[in-house]
């Protein structure tokens, strides 16, 4: 297992508006699969103090609902979404909304790599939408899209 | 036809960002820089990967010098970066720089690549 030595590294694509991000996991797929499909998620989607996953409860297949819920910088917030492809250990698929914001879903896309020692795990979250400032309500959600930004970021390595 | 549309999205898109940005800092490197279409074209080329002078050149056909002068704008604005490799100079774009005009779009990087980080020692953990 000691040729797993890759880092995360996520990369933003300014043009398409998504997330690319890659990271090399000495154990199985199949053990990597079941961390992105369950409760194990509020022990990865979490930054203690800052971003905090609390809950998150899902019904495991396509067309099946998730939902996160937890404490960014002391305020709640809800994300929720629902399996679009479920294919273990291979391939999961999933909207990713946040409750109550006017902006369509964005789209996360895990792709599971068997390589030699373990497998390679790559994010692809997709249409992340841009706040509209033209509108009243876009100029609203721009302050709390810049929170969330604000929030995430401090998730520095 | 693709390519060329593309490029203009690519274009307006970074243009956009920039100008969300200036209301919160001046970013009067990185407007120069943006302004030439040239400069945006080459910007938009090192995003598919990074490559030396010479390719750029004929990539664009244009003159040597010409590129270096404009990676040279590139480079002051941080837009892009330079590696030495050997006798070879590499430009790449510089992320952190771009990700700094779309603050938008960071969150989400920064929340993917702490998150990827944790999993990692999560799993690894003995």
């Amino acid at each position: 297992m000691s040729e797993i030595k890759t880092g995360a590294r996520a990369v933003a694509d300014l043009v398409d508006g998504c997330i690319v991000a890659c990271v090399e996991l000495a154990t199985s797929p199949e053990r990597v699969f079941l961390v992105l499909a369950s409760p194990e998620i509020i022990d990865w989607w979490v930054n203690p103090g800052v971003f905090d996953t609390r809950e998150w409860t899902a019904d495991v297949r396509v067309g099946g609902q998730w939902r996160a819920s937890g404490i960014a910088r002391g305020l709640p917030y809800a994300l929720e979404g629902k399996f679009l492809e479920v294919d273990p250990p291979r391939r999961l698929v999933q909207t990713w909304h946040m409750v109550g914001a006017p902006s369509t879903p964005s789209t996360v896309t895990y792709l599971l790599e068997p390589i030699t020692g373990g497998t390679r795990l790559t994010v692809h979250h997709s249409g992340i939408a841009e706040p509209d400032q033209r509108s009243n309500i876009g100029a609203g959600w721009r302050t709390s899209f810049d929170r969330l930004s604000e929030i995430l970021s401090t998730h520095r390595e | 036809m693709t390519e060329l549309r593309f490029l203009t999205a690519g274009r307006f898109y970074v243009i956009n960002r920039l100008r969300m940005m200036s209301r919160v800092q001046a970013k009067t490197d990185a407007f120069r820089a943006i302004a030439d279409p040239t400069r945006r074209a080459i910007l938009d080329r090192l995003r598919a990967g990074p490559a030396n002078a010479g390719t750029l050149a004929s990539d664009f056909q244009s003159s040597r010098p010409a590129v270096s002068r404009h990676l040279r704008v590139l480079r002051e604005a941080r837009l892009v970066v330079e590696t030495r490799i050997g006798r070879e100079r590499v430009y790449a774009v510089n992320p952190v720089s771009l990700q700094s005009v779309a603050g938008w779009l960071e969150g989400y990087r920064a929340f993917w690549q702490a998150s990827l980080t944790k999993l990692k020692r999560n799993l690894e953990a003995k």
